[in-house]
């Protein structure tokens, strides 16, 4: 099987300081990888790896087959890396068309790409303006239309809402979900609950290290159930969960948020015996999830390790 | 093999062809275009045009004479016109010194800005190393031409023709400048891959440039014998070249044409492994 991304025992040091250590995985392509960890984790650097910014120290690394930076990759992978800015000599539309050309387009080609990947990012107005005109959250944007010229079969994009307001990121997420089908994306991001929506699956890197790489929904959704209840104040809330037939344990998360674990083989339709109890003792709740938050899937998991 | 050749070969000129872009449509290009033509009016007005006149008296001629050929430069008055000869005299000189400031940001602002980023994942390092290098190589000769066009229009506006020996003459100095130059540019594109800014790139030219002679006049001190390197610096050709005339003076494009390919490969090693 041909993978997306394959590490094998790659390391990274800056000087005596490993940042990574020994990181080996496969990353299929299809839905949409999270890259996830704690400021210091690593996740900046292995994107700089994959990218063929840095070089590792030690290890192998693929991309779609090729070493990373290799010519083989041209206009084939594209990201958004951290902090980097266009040129503030040119207009945006003459740096992307300079792309465009410069990944095998004809001008022609190169400017209706570029006004089509402006559009994408609702900055077809801003065309001719250079990148020093432009507030962070635009700058932002159009340093994800350039990554979308083109037709990318990897997308790598490094904090993609970070800075941007709501309605933005919302739009940034839509077209990352839109986009997912025509090419893999890998979006590292210290939103988690982004990530969940958008993700299929992750890794979880920590001090260098990969903690953890699972599907977002698979192990999650068996066997857990997260109840989020309207405040209020709830009687004996805690032991009447425990007794409801299947269940293993229940654990307050967060302010009226429970996740209920259960044998999903015992009780097939817990949901419904879930439902049930609600109502008879009066609970009002606001959502009702299959399975664990991400957040809860991790931070369980390196809880548990730690 | 051939079609990354091409691949390469498209890309570099992708950069280069970017470079004249960034001259003639930019508002720096404009600045960096509108302070050239001022310099070179001034050039042109005071040291070239008054010089020129003065070397058409024959006492002034035949003391120049005596004392460049004092010094090895016996043929520097006979370029065909004095315009030309003052015009050699003045550029071979002081471009160098004007192309360690003018290329010294051919990759370090985009490194520091984080553009170098967006052009690696679509081209090599190569293509943008040796692309941003051709395209102030273009913009020298660009630059270097329309100076010697002035400087002929001056002397046809003195002596009302133009000798055919005179544009045999330009297109000499044209070449020789552009050789001149040649390790000087390739000296800023490996400092522009060293450091972050142009003001860097600058002092680290030339600090090494002072390091490089001071220590090798340190060393020629004490072993003599090792005088042999000094000839090996950037521009110390130049005394030999001042006292050369015609398409002879090529025969001294040697060394500088070696010391840009070293620079060059230096710089090329620096770029492939530096981070981004």
């Amino acid at each position: 099987m041909s993978y997306l991304i394959e590490a094998r025992n790659l390391s990274k040091s800056f000087g005596q300081k490993a940042v990574l250590q020994d990181l080996t995985f496969s990353l299929p392509s299809g839905e949409p990888i999270a890259l996830i960890g704690p400021n210091g984790a690593g996740k900046t650097t292995l994107f700089s790896l994959l990218c063929g910014y840095l070089p590792a120290s030690s290890g192998e690394l693929t991309v779609l087959g090729h070493k990373p930076g290799s010519s083989a990759l041209f206009g084939r992978v594209s990201a958004l890396p951290q902090d980097a800015m266009l040129d503030p000599n040119f207009s945006l539309l003459t740096q992307l068309s300079f792309f465009g050309q410069l990944q095998g387009m004809s001008k022609a080609k190169a400017l209706a790409e570029s006004r089509r990947v402006l559009s994408l990012v609702d900055l077809a107005g801003s065309a001719d303006l250079k990148a020093t005109a432009l507030s962070h959250g635009m700058r932002k944007r159009v340093a994800i239309a350039q990554a979308l010229m083109g037709s990318p079969e990897l997308v790598m994009l490094d904090e993609p809402t970070a800075g941007l307001d709501p309605v933005n990121a919302l739009q940034v997420r839509q077209l990352i979900a839109t986009l997912s089908g025509e090419a893999s994306f890998i979006i590292s991001s210290h939103n988690i609950f982004e990530l969940e929506r958008l993700c299929g699956t992750v890794l979880y890197l920590e001090h260098g290290k990969l903690v953890q790489q699972s599907a977002v929904q698979s192990a999650a959704t068996q066997g857990y159930v997260t109840l989020t209840l309207e405040p209020g104040a709830y009687t004996d809330l805690l032991p009447q969960l425990r007794a409801l037939p299947g269940v293993i344990a229940v654990s307050d998360s967060q302010k009226h948020e429970y996740v209920l674990q259960f044998d999903a083989e015992l009780a097939p339709d817990f949901d419904l015996t879930l439902l049930m109890a609600l109502r008879q003792f009066g609970w009002r709740y606001r959502q009702l999830t299959k399975g664990q938050t991400l957040e809860q899937q991790l931070f369980a998991v390196t809880a548990k390790q730690a | 093999m051939s079609a990354a050749l091409s691949l390469f070969g498209r890309q570099t000129w992708l950069y280069s062809r970017f470079e004249l872009q960034r001259l003639f449509l930019t508002p720096r290009g404009w600045f960096a275009l509108a302070a050239f033509t001022t310099i070179w009016y001034f050039l042109l007005r005071y040291p070239i045009y008054q010089a020129s006149v003065q070397l058409q008296e024959p006492e002034i001629q035949q003391m120049l004479s005596g004392m460049l050929g004092m010094v090895g430069m016996y043929n520097l008055l006979n370029w065909s016109l004095p315009e030309l000869s003052v015009y050699w005299a003045l550029t071979v000189f002081f471009m160098p010194l004007a192309v360690l400031f003018a290329t010294a940001d051919q990759t370090c602002s985009d490194r520091s800005r984080g553009t170098l980023r967006f052009l690696t994942l679509r081209s090599s390092r190569d293509s943008i190393f040796f692309g941003r290098f051709i395209g102030q190589i273009l913009v020298q000769a660009l630059l270097i031409g329309l100076s010697l066009l002035a400087t002929l229009g001056l002397a046809v506006w003195r002596v009302g023709e133009l000798p055919l020996s005179a544009i045999n003459a330009t297109l000499v100095i044209w070449l020789n400048l552009l050789i001149v130059l040649l390790p000087f540019t390739a000296l800023m594109a490996l400092c522009s891959a060293l450091v972050r800014s142009s003001r860097l790139a600058i002092s680290l030219a030339i600090v090494s440039i002072g390091v490089v002679t001071g220590s090798l006049g340190y060393l020629v001190w004490h072993f003599p014998d090792l005088r042999v390197v000094l000839e090996y610096l950037p521009g110390a050709q130049l005394p030999m070249l001042l006292g050369a005339q015609g398409w002879e003076t090529l025969k001294h494009c040697g060394l500088p044409l070696l010391q840009t390919a070293v620079l060059l490969l230096i710089g090329r090693i620096v770029m492939q492994e530096k981070a981004l």
